[in-house]
């Protein structure tokens, strides 16, 4: 009895302390990344259904400007966006090597059904599928880092 | 005498006409309206079936927010202001079953707004 209420301070502050968006280490982000690839992550084989071309990649862009780039920013890159650096995950370059090695189905499916726990929400319902597969255009070929500006929202 | 040279006038015009049927007058075929509206998140009415190689004028109404319909392969889309409404004369060229989305970002639902041409022959 004498060392329930140490015990309980002890599990009480490993909790607030587990809540803190400290970023993760090293072991973590590669245990996540591993898994995400290889485990998580579905519709590997999936083929975007559109076209590459400047069409559709406008589509996309502007796709892109409506919802994702208030975590993302215009360019993919978080440009502008306030929050970035203090999620934990910070919110990742979708320019890198991590988000550029998942296939069109991979990353589609993605954002049909976002990503536990990283905070990437799901969008399917929110898009339309077309304007999701005009998304993974645009990522393919997204703009230099800082060229499309700030969101308006973060602009007011 | 004057009534009559205009009775004669009047039938030749009538047999020269009758030579020349394509020359005439042509019934014209007016495209068909087509009425819908557009409302957070749904269209009505939500199909519509329509013929091959007919014009169509399809009025798009919102009573909402700004709304648009795209058919990415009939190489369509229009777009309305909230509240308000726009017209566009198309002519289906191809069979099949073609899917519209909205294309104006009108929110959380906004994916889930389509509408469906069946275009027959």
């Amino acid at each position: 009895m004498r060392y329930l209420l140490p015990l309980a301070t002890a599990i009480v502050s490993l909790g607030m302390a587990g809540c803190k968006a400290d970023p993760p280490g090293s072991l973590e982000t590669r245990t996540m990344t591993f898994a995400k690839h290889r485990v998580f992550i579905r519709d590997k084989n999936q083929a975007n259904p559109l076209p590459s071309n400047a069409s559709t990649w406008a589509d996309g862009k502007e796709a892109f400007s409506h919802y994702c780039a208030a975590c993302h920013g215009l360019d993919g890159q978080n440009t502008g966006v306030p929050f970035a650096d203090h999620i934990s995950p910070p919110i990742p370059l979708l320019t890198s090597k991590d988000v550029q090695s998942y296939s069109d189905g991979q990353l589609k499916w993605i954002l049909d059904n976002g990503i536990s726990p990283s905070g990437m929400p799901g969008s399917k319902g929110i898009l339309s599928d077309d304007e999701l597969w005009s998304i993974i255009v645009y990522l393919r070929h997204l703009p230099p880092a800082g060229s499309q500006g700030t969101p308006e929202m973060y602009n007011r | 005498m004057k009534t009559s040279v205009i009775r004669r006038g009047i039938l030749v015009a009538i047999m020269f006409a009758s030579a020349f049927p394509g020359c005439g007058p042509k019934a014209q075929s007016f495209p068909r309206r087509i009425e819908v509206t557009a409302k957070r998140f749904e269209f009505a009415p939500a199909e519509i079936t329509l013929k091959k190689g007919q014009p169509v004028v399809l009025e798009l109404r919102s009573t909402d927010a700004a709304h648009g319909l795209r058919f990415r392969e009939l190489n369509l889309n229009v777009k309305v202001t909230a509240g308000g409404k726009t017209e566009v004369q198309f002519t289906p060229d191809k069979v099949g079953d073609f899917v519209g989305h909205c294309s104006v970002f009108c929110g959380s639902g906004h994916g889930t707004m389509a509408l469906t041409l069946h275009v027959v022959d």
